[in-house]
């Protein structure tokens, strides 16, 4: 195996690169399993799902730069569905319930980011607490039932195309951009690598460590409340059960793409290649006719084998 | 002069019984637990009676099997959030063994099995393969739910028969059997904890990883035997769950992992590890049993108990966070 990882690094391969070659190879054999799938239709297609949880692993990228995490976000993402939903029902206009739900994602980022930092909590304890809170308060206020009698306007958000091309993968495009420039173009993002790869030397070299994570908090609550509103519009429900789970995949994603759940690396173009083939697989699993019980199954077992994987290769290289 | 440092030293005298109080890592829950019961007890007269004093142990039994194991994970300064999926599959495996032979020890022996064998999985997937435990086990909580899935088919095991039954519905000498293996349990961790050298180790390595390796301790031995610790007492669960549901569905278990670590966490055991106790675990589930027993009987919604599961834990760590800034212990 070092063999191989020295050889990767001759070529001068970067990570990117080989998970492209993943991604191409995993393409190939779904379309070899269904000739369907290489059609512009599916793979546009593919793109209404990953949106949601690109949007949210865009933020648990920077957080986990940091060497936090957050286990919160398939919470969240119900609670802010839930306040979209419920607040449109009590009477409050529809752009207003939208903006309310974006708030109360950032609210739910906030509180966590303010837990992690002024107690000096580890983020995984802080998050495991808001995973079960945000799931109860979307469950309670939603009182277990669901609205959907959205405006049809509501659909433009989740369902609505562009030519052949869904809607909300422009927003993800812009969001990618956005967020790539804040990582490696800005001292900002300096910061989040600085964290990430000690925290002490980057706190005694005057980096503002809690201004940093409570930006990085409430911001991955804000992509969270734009996912929760484009989930919202796709399915046209709003529910307390909404997003259950969802932490898996976006945490998935993300380590997929390299970024160590130890923190101090990871990049964007890594973590997109992660979410594409995330949506890839699950797409591909669910065309070739394998049953849904055997996604919980699979993307468990890649989880463990791209965090092993990662960390093999990582202590090669040093 | 003697006058006047006579006060100063009466006050030292009481600071050091407080803080002798407030070191105790359970201290916090144990009054929390004292109050509640108080305030449940006046709130409703229904509350401090035997029978609904039993039936709160009865339900929180499985809960704290699970917790005392869970306890020692975080101890070891790691965590374990496959519970709840690995009580699912034992719970099918003790099912499926007592319907096929019926007994008490086979079906015992089967979950008991099939819980170490996962928990050795995670055991090894940390300490061999080096992945943080947070991200093992949330990976086999849903490989393992994925796995239930497929063995059972989405089918449910019904008509356990009573002989299998006993762990969890059985009475010995007037008590019922799911509280004396739960009181079983923690003395045994008890004694461990502070005369085993593994239940040594397991407070050295999750004090200080480094100081425990240079000091020569196995520290890779000792965080393998907790998770699969872990396993084997969630075996145990599961046959209570098993008595006393008499039917396993394949969505049993879900939650249980989150529970489990409140319970260990609410109860004192810090979530940095190295710091707490097997009394702690089983405090910590009481308090959850007797919370949600009280909620029901104050007629709150059984859809809110996420919601208040998930304040207690972040009110657990964050009075542990300030008791420790109060008694400026850095541990």
């Amino acid at each position: 195996m070092s063999a191989l990882a020295g050889t990767v690094r001759r070529l001068g391969f970067s990570r990117e690169i080989v998970l492209l070659g993943v991604l191409i190879a995993l393409v190939v054999v779904m379309t070899l399993l269904d000739p369907l799938f290489l059609t512009l239709t599916t793979l546009l297609n593919t793109s209404r799902f990953f949106v949601e949880v690109g949007l949210m692993a865009l933020g648990m990228t920077l957080i986990i730069i940091t060497g936090g995490i957050d286990l919160s976000v398939g919470s969240n993402l119900a609670l802010v569905s839930v306040a979209v939903g419920f607040s449109f029902a009590a009477g409050l206009p529809l752009p207003l319930a939208i903006v309310f739900g974006l708030a109360v994602g950032v609210a739910a980022g906030l509180f966590n980011g303010f837990f992690i930092t002024l107690l000096d909590l580890h983020p995984l304890v802080v998050t495991l607490g808001t995973l079960a809170l945000f799931q109860g308060l979307a469950y309670g206020v939603s009182k277990a039932q669901a609205v959907s009698d959205f405006p049809d306007w509501f659909a433009y958000f989740g369902q609505a195309y562009l030519g052949p091309i869904p809607g909300q993968l422009f927003i993800f495009v812009v969001a990618v951009a956005v967020v790539w420039v804040i990582l490696s173009r800005t001292r900002f993002g300096r910061y989040v690598y600085a964290i990430g790869n000690n925290e002490e030397a980057a706190r005694f070299s005057g980096v503002p460590i809690r201004r940093v994570k409570l930006a990085l908090y409430s911001g991955i609550g804000l992509l969270v409340g734009m996912a929760a509103v484009i989930y919202t519009s796709r399915v046209y429900t709003a529910r307390g059960d909404s997003g259950v789970g969802l932490e898996l995949d976006v945490i998935s994603a993300v380590v997929l793409g390299g970024a160590s759940i130890y923190g101090g690396s990871g990049t964007i173009g890594g973590t997109v290649l992660g979410v594409l083939i995330i949506a890839t697989l699950r797409n591909g699993l669910i065309l070739a006719g394998v049953p849904s019980t055997w996604q919980l199954f699979v993307l468990g077992v890649l989880l463990l084998a791209a965090v092993f994987v990662n960390e093999f290769f990582r202590k090669r290289e040093e | 002069m003697s006058e006047a440092r006579a006060p100063a030293e009466r006050s030292a005298a009481g600071d050091t019984v407080v803080r002798r109080f407030l070191v105790r890592p359970e201290a916090p829950a144990l009054a929390f637990l004292a109050i509640l019961l108080l305030a449940f007890t006046l709130a409703n007269d229904r509350f401090l009676t035997a029978s609904n004093l039993e039936s709160i142990m009865d339900s929180v039994a499985v809960l704290g099997v699970v917790a005392l194991a869970v306890n020692q994970v975080v101890l070891c300064a790691a965590i374990d959030i496959s519970t709840g999926s690995m009580l699912g599959l034992c719970a099918i495996a003790t099912g499926a063994v007592s319907l096929s032979t019926g007994g008490l020890l086979l079906p015992l022996l089967a979950g008991v099995a099939v819980g170490t064998l996962a928990g050795v999985i995670n055991g090894a997937l940390v300490t061999l393969g080096r992945i943080p435990a947070i991200i093992v086990t949330l990976g086999m909580l849903y490989a393992l739910r994925g796995v239930i899935l497929l063995v059972t088919g989405g089918t449910w095991i019904t008509g356990v028969p009573e002989e299998t039954r006993v762990l969890g519905t059985g009475t010995l000498l007037g008590i019922s059997v799911p509280v004396l293996i739960l009181i079983g349990l923690f003395l045994v961790m008890e004694l461990v904890n502070r005369h085993s050298t593994w239940g040594r180790n397991v407070f050295a390595v999750g004090g200080n990883r480094q100081a425990a390796r240079f000091a020569g301790l196995p520290v890779d031995r000792t965080r393998f035997f907790a998770f699969m610790l872990v396993g084997a007492f969630v075996g145990i669960a599961s046959m209570i769950y098993l008595g006393r549901a008499g039917s396993v569905q394949t969505n049993t278990g879900v939650g249980l992992e989150l529970q489990a670590v409140a319970a260990v966490v609410i109860g004192g055991t810090s979530i940095a590890g190295g710091r707490g106790s097997a009394l702690a675990a089983l405090t910590g589930a009481l308090l959850i049993g007797v919370i949600l027993n009280g909620l029901i009987l104050l007629g709150v919604p059984g859809i809110w108990q996420d919601a208040v599961l998930g304040g207690l834990i972040l009110l657990a760590v964050a009075t542990d966070v300030l008791r420790r800034r109060l008694v400026g212990d850095k541990a």
